[in-house]
């Protein structure tokens, strides 16, 4: 299954989620890889700890394999070859854990026919291989968000499932961005059915991820004064209208993630060591991943009501 | 001489064994040429050969630029409806010319690369079997995947597998043995998760038989390979004894009745397979691992059995 992460705009933490749910999924056993997408300006490396190719790969990566100029694109075993100690070990029952970097100082570039060619072979290769292909798109509209329409709307992809995850903050503007992003014009639904995708399909195979939600309810606000309580209540209950007019609301959405301080601090993968015996994440955020992990492949989520 | 090749082998992405006609079918992909098929021992398809045009340099372990000009052969098969493979062959000889020639004069010699100046050809086979990628010299890898892209992306396929997998490749090449009557030798190596090697001497040049060879090698690696990784990922994960069976499935719906080393190789070749069953030994493993397998069936019948009269 092809997974595609895009947002509405930069710092919703797309990629910083969507790698920390494929990081479950591999835990929860499936054989998975990570498409940094993101050509303007790759970082995955630097959320899986892979240092030397924190900022994207010199050794031929996404971007020179779609210019054509290699034959496959690098690939990094995380489980392998990452820096940080606790990812090193791969646990017993867990998937393979691929990231597919991009070039270090590459930009966007509009897609010819050869570059959808490419993406199409590169995602029907890996499919292969991998129970689960996350690609994490730029922020907003791009030339590789068009290029992986494209490519998907190919008859020998057809067969191939599909699901786009759209991440968005909770906040007024953000709420607008995503509902732009996937209805408004030049949108995902615009340019995919101009691609060849159906309009329906596309739609049903979309959800929205609210990411750094601040629950009004939480325990954690007991220390704000009345007042500001009862003010985030009825923020709260704007957006949630708002999304709502805007189809942004439940009905299509998946999950989301609460707002935690270690991702506000660094885009890291949270391992359960920083949960239990480091303590410097919250349980709920993991559990928000792992349920999110779960989600994505489980079909009875993507029905249509 | 030298001749050098990669075979790429991977999972048919089809959720059934495809009987042998469909498999002539999918194979069949130049016109007006046949597809090679066999039944017995075991069902076998290959599709008619590939000519590519290269021009291009050379992999070399030294870094000494060589140029190479001429075709590379490639074509695909399908063993027992399950496994494809992707196979890209060629032999390289010394230009009689120290330029490059018109196109008609290396499509005459469909198969051969010529080297233009100076070449060491084992500078050469050790460049091509290393594992460092050498970028912008002959990969003929890159044409092995690319047939086997074709292959799988075909509309014959329903692209449901029952198991996912790795490719593997294996890269080899074939020096000439010194003393004409010698017995042919080979030495294979794994040098990654994805990568095996195998350097061959060879009196003879029955490039046919070889590549052949290295085609069946390949296959049985692959075997091999696959079904350890998924007796590791369904014996070590958690879950109860029925949901390792479970997961087992696809092991013995697919891959356990394909096991039959050199079926169809010519005599000529067998020595290198022998010396390949006697160390590593192959067949050694293969037959343990199916051994591990049914026997973990086997209990979890037993505990199946004695349920109820607890």
């Amino acid at each position: 299954m092809l997974i595609f992460a895009t947002s509405d705009k930069g710092g919703t933490g797309r990629s910083v989620t969507s790698s920390n749910i494929l990081y479950r999924s591999a835990l929860q056993g499936s054989d998975v890889c990570y498409l940094d997408f993101d050509f303007g300006s790759p970082t995955a490396g630097a959320i899986f700890n892979i240092a030397a190719v924190a900022h994207g790969t010199t050794r031929g990566g996404l971007h020179e394999y779609l210019d054509g100029a290699l034959a496959e694109p690098q690939r990094i075993e995380v489980w392998a070859e990452s820096d940080r100690a606790s990812l090193r070990e791969r646990p017993p029952g867990a998937g393979r854990l691929v990231l597919l970097p991009g070039d270090a100082g590459g930009g966007e570039f509009p897609a010819t026919r050869e570059h959808v060619e490419r993406c199409a072979d590169l995602f029907l290769r890996l499919e292969e291989e991998f129970d689960l292909s996350l690609v994490d798109l730029s922020a907003g509209r791009s030339w590789a968000t068009q290029m992986v329409l494209a490519a998907t709307a190919m008859p020998k992809l057809r067969s191939v499932r599909c699901r786009w995850l759209v991440f968005h903050r909770w906040t007024r503007q953000h709420v607008l961005a995503a509902s732009g992003l996937v209805y408004g014009p030049r949108g995902i639904l615009d340019i995919g059915t101009r691609a060849g995708h159906d309009y329906d399909e596309l739609l049903n195979s979309l959800r929205f991820v609210r990411t750094a939600v601040v629950d009004p309810d939480s325990p954690e606000l007991e220390g704000l004064k009345p007042a500001q309580v009862a003010w985030l209540r009825e923020c709260n209950q704007d957006l949630l209208e708002l999304a709502s007019v805007s189809r942004v609301g439940r009905t299509m959405l998946i999950g989301s993630v609460p707002l935690d301080p270690v991702l506000q601090w660094r885009e890291q993968l949270i391992s359960d060591n920083d949960v239990h015996a480091r303590k410097i994440a919250n349980l709920e955020t993991v559990e928000a991943f792992s349920l999110l992990a779960k989600l994505i492949v489980d079909d009875s989520a993507w029905e249509m009501l | 001489m030298l001749t050098l090749g990669e075979v790429h082998t991977g999972l048919l992405q089809n959720s059934t064994a495809l009987s042998l006609d469909h498999t002539t079918q999918l194979l069949d992909l130049l016109v007006g040429q046949r597809v090679r098929r066999s039944e017995r021992p075991i069902a076998y398809a290959v599709s008619p050969d590939q000519l590519t045009g290269v021009d291009c340099r050379l992999p070399t372990a030294s870094g000494r630029v060589t140029r190479g000009v001429g075709t590379v052969v490639s074509h695909a098969a399908v063993t027992g409806g399950h496994v494809v493979q992707g196979s890209t062959y060629t032999r390289l000889d010394r230009a009689a010319s120290n330029r490059r020639l018109i196109w008609s004069h290396y499509l005459s010699r469909p198969g051969r690369v010529e080297t233009i100046g100076k070449v060491d050809f084992s500078d050469v086979a050790q460049g091509f079997l290393s594992p460092a990628p050498q970028p912008q010299t002959l990969n003929l890898g890159a044409v092995s995947a690319r047939l086997m892209d074709v292959v799988q992306s075909s509309p014959r396929l329903d692209r449901r597998p029952p198991f996912r997998t790795k490719r593997t490749r294996l890269r080899w090449a074939i020096r000439p043995a010194p003393d004409a009557t010698a017995e042919p030798r080979g030495t294979f190596r794994v040098e990654s998760d994805t990568l095996r090697t195998l350097e061959l001497t060879a009196p003879h040049d029955d490039v046919s038989a070889l590549v052949e060879l290295c085609e069946d090698l390949a296959l049985h690696d692959w075997l091999l390979t696959t079904l350890l990784s998924l007796m590791e990922f369904s014996l070590t994960g958690p879950g109860t004894r029925a949901q390792k069976i479970d997961r087992l499935r696809p092991a013995i719906d697919c891959l356990l009745h394909l096991w039959m080393p050199a079926a169809r190789l010519d005599e000529s070749v067998l020595p290198v397979w022998r010396d390949l069953e006697h160390r590593p030994g192959f067949t050694r493993q293969w037959q343990t691992s199916v051994t591990r397998i049914r026997d973990q069936v086997t209990l979890s019948t037993i505990a199946l059995l004695e349920a109820p009269a607890r």
